[in-house]
């Protein structure tokens, strides 16, 4: 990409879109192969946009592990077609197929590559995998899972996802292991009714994009950025609203969806499986406090160079947070 | 299907270009030629499972394109490699 502007851009953000709803939306499974391939073609060139080493590095991680895991499905696809096995779900077939797709995802104990490719993104493209990347595989998910495969596949995205962020400093990377867990919570709503899954994922999207632009505006990718430069208190209160509201606490926006889910597990006793969600989600709370714990108690630098933008126009930083502390009690009202 | 013994060599074509993908190799192009490997191993898979259908063809002519679209966008990728690090060799992956 020599000349990069913005229609190139446009063009393989439609494509992207495009592709989902090619896979979401097709007759046969043939089709998900080919929407997820087109996927892969048009989220390549939106990544690799210059010519550093690490952009490079990243699009070549992206697209070695993306491309096994779709060759691999269409095999498996080939493999179902042959055998005819086209309405048991509890086989061999449907754990390859389920395999592939959670390798798509950055699923655990295919995850390794997640962390490293979301260090080496910007932040707009960081959301676009986080969020949009994450429809079409989990749809396709629904279409044909293994229920067994896929309650011990969250088991690991929940420990993984909470335990694999304890030791990070760079923001991305955090935030990376943050949407490891938060998968095994929307791979747990799919099997529940897709719906559940709709709600689940709309909420941690809004969550994301408030908490990404909130990075994107600040230019900040390390933990130590935070409490170094003299930020606003209200964008210091947003943050925190933002980390707690992911965390899924409760007067915030991202308390409602795992309340569903909860009162899903209790009701039809999956003990076991309450208990795993409850505690990975205290871990995971212990160190977005940490962070936040930290930027409101340091003493700063006074610099001169801090971004003006954020001083003069805080509209976005409040809507986001009344958005984050009232929806909860305002959905109420609407389901009346 | 009268024959089932020829899957065998589908399961292994496909398992041996897996295996080399996942193998510690010098230089990215041989990952690529084994992603390459597979291709080819489905395509023929493809071919004898669409035979059974009255000869339509036509989803693997479509598969065939795909395939070869992602096969060089792994061409091109490995080209920006090239022209920023100097080589392909995998040792030179130290950033991430």
């Amino acid at each position: 990409m020599l000349t990069n502007n913005n229609s190139n851009k446009m063009f393989f953000l439609f494509i992207l879109f495009f592709s989902t709803l090619i896979s979401i939306s097709s007759n046969s499974w043939f089709g998900c192969w080919i929407g997820l391939e087109i996927n892969l073609l048009s989220f390549i060139p939106l990544i690799s946009n210059s010519k550093n080493l690490l952009s490079v590095e990243t699009s070549l991680k992206y697209f070695l592990t993306q491309s096994l895991a779709s060759i691999n499905f269409l095999f498996m696809i080939l493999i179902k077609f042959s055998l005819l096995k086209n309405f048991n779900m509890n086989n061999i077939i449907s754990i390859m197929m389920n395999s592939s797709l959670l390798m798509k995802m950055g699923s655990a104990p295919f995850h390794f590559w997640f962390p490293n490719i979301v260090e080496g993104l910007s932040w707009m493209n960081n959301f676009m995998l986080m969020t949009w990347q994450k429809i079409s595989p989990m749809i396709l998910l629904s279409y044909y899972f293994n229920k067994n495969f896929l309650i011990f596949m969250i088991i690991m995205n929940l420990i993984i996802g909470s335990l694999g962020g304890l030791n990070q400093t760079s923001l991305r990377k955090l935030l990376a292991f943050s949407s490891i867990n938060n998968l095994g919570w929307m791979i747990f709503s799919i099997m529940i009714s897709e719906n559940l899954w709709l709600f689940y994922f709309l909420i941690y999207s809004m969550m994301i994009f408030m908490m990404i632009s909130l990075f994107f505006l600040m230019n900040m990718y390390f933990m130590n950025q935070l409490f170094i430069n003299n930020m606003n208190f209200f964008i210091k209160l947003n943050l925190l609203i933002n980390f707690l509201s992911l965390g899924g606490l409760p007067p915030f926006m991202g308390f409602m969806p795992k309340w569903i889910i909860i009162n899903f597990l209790l009701i039809n006793k999956f003990y076991f499986l309450t208990f795993i969600f409850m505690m990975t989600s205290l871990i995971i709370i212990y160190y977005y406090i940490r962070i936040i714990y930290s930027s409101f108690m340091f003493n700063y630098f006074k610099m001169k160079w801090v971004n003006l933008l954020m001083k003069n126009n805080m509209s976005l930083i409040n809507l986001s947070s009344f958005i984050s502390i009232s929806s909860m009690i305002l959905s109420t009202f609407i389901f009346m | 299907m009268l024959i089932y013994d020829i899957w065998f060599l589908f399961i292994y074509m496909f398992s041996v270009g897996n295996l080399i993908f996942v193998s510690k190799n010098k230089h990215l192009l041989v990952v690529l030629l084994s992603l390459e490997f597979i291709v080819l191993s489905i395509f023929f898979f493809f071919l004898v499972l669409l035979m059974f259908i009255d000869y339509d063809m036509y989803m693997l002519m479509v598969f065939l394109v795909f395939s070869v679209c992602e096969g060089s966008l792994g061409l091109s990728i490995l080209v920006s490699m090239i022209r920023s690090h100097g080589n392909d060799y995998f040792q030179s992956f130290s950033m991430l």
